[in-house]
């Protein structure tokens, strides 16, 4: 079955760094899409709705936390995982995001492992 | 003192750890010979502030930035590789190095809350805190030819 993957990050830099690295992880999507923000994300998922998105926490216009409640509210992604990838590893901050629906967390820096590791379960 | 010590050991490996993960180089610890930062670099700046109020600042030529950004995207440096890039690259360097001291320092530092990065272009620059501040630096060498400067400026909050 083919996947699908959303990366969420204001830096266009890091949204390449992160795609790089989720192909070096071996993991393979037929379609990728990316946003620079919340407000962006939310827009492409309304008409087009994706298995995974890998999402940034600290954005301007809408951030990370804002991104998985809104997207939780949206029924064409019930199914879809969301991963928040951060440098911020405060456990509460982690433990909101899992309450409000996010799958799991990433801390930056990162290796293709680490994307394998957190990826695979959820994809499978 | 302690506290300078735990937050150089923390900016050393905080550096060394994002350099290796990222950007798939080995930082060292620059010898007295090291070559300077000289003409045209850039300066990646993160403030934070809770219980410590301050900075953490990543500086380099842009001859260097351009290897670290070509690493960091897989590519060559001879490749194209815009300014904005190079510019976004030491950027998100600056927030790695940040998140890492966080996590290596003081129980103080892990509640920090830090900016998002800023990165400046030009020459001879350098970040400032007053008097009276803490001033730690650390200076690498990803290879024979370029230096890296780390450096972590703090001060107690209204102190």
């Amino acid at each position: 079955m083919s996947k699908s993957l959303m990366i969420v990050d204001d830096s266009a830099t890091m949204r390449k760094i992160i795609m790089r690295t989720v192909r070096m992880s071996g993991l393979e999507f037929e379609r990728t899409e990316e946003a620079g923000n919340g407000v962006e994300a939310l827009e492409k998922l309304s008409s087009a709705p994706v298995d995974v998105i890998l999402c940034d926490i600290n954005m301007p216009e809408m951030g990370g936390p804002e991104v998985v409640k809104k997207v939780r509210e949206l029924p064409a992604c019930a199914d879809t995982k969301i991963i928040m990838v951060s440098t911020e590893s405060s456990q509460e901050l982690i433990d909101g995001l899992i309450s409000d629906g996010a799958n799991g967390y990433i801390t930056k820096p990162f290796t293709p492992e680490k994307f394998q590791e957190k990826l695979s379960p959820l994809l499978n | 003192m302690i506290e300078e010590k735990c937050f150089s050991a923390a900016l050393l490996d905080g550096a060394k750890e994002v350099f290796e993960t990222m950007v798939f180089m080995d930082l060292e610890e620059s010898g007295e010979s090291a070559p300077q930062i000289e003409g045209d670099s850039l300066l990646g700046s993160i403030t934070f502030s809770n219980a410590l109020e301050g900075c953490l600042a990543v500086r380099c030529s842009m001859s260097c930035a351009k290897i670290v950004a070509a690493n960091m995207l897989g590519l060559e440096p001879t490749d194209e590789i815009s300014d904005e890039e190079i510019g976004d690259a030491i950027g998100e360097i600056t927030n790695m190095v940040m998140g890492s001291v966080k996590s290596r320092a003081t129980s103080e530092a892990a509640e920090l809350q830090v900016s998002i990065p800023t990165v400046v272009r030009g020459q001879n620059m350098a970040n400032s805190l007053g008097e009276g501040a803490g001033k730690v630096v650390v200076t690498t060498s990803p290879d024979e030819e370029h230096v890296i400067e780390f450096s972590f400026l703090y001060r107690r909050s209204g102190s």
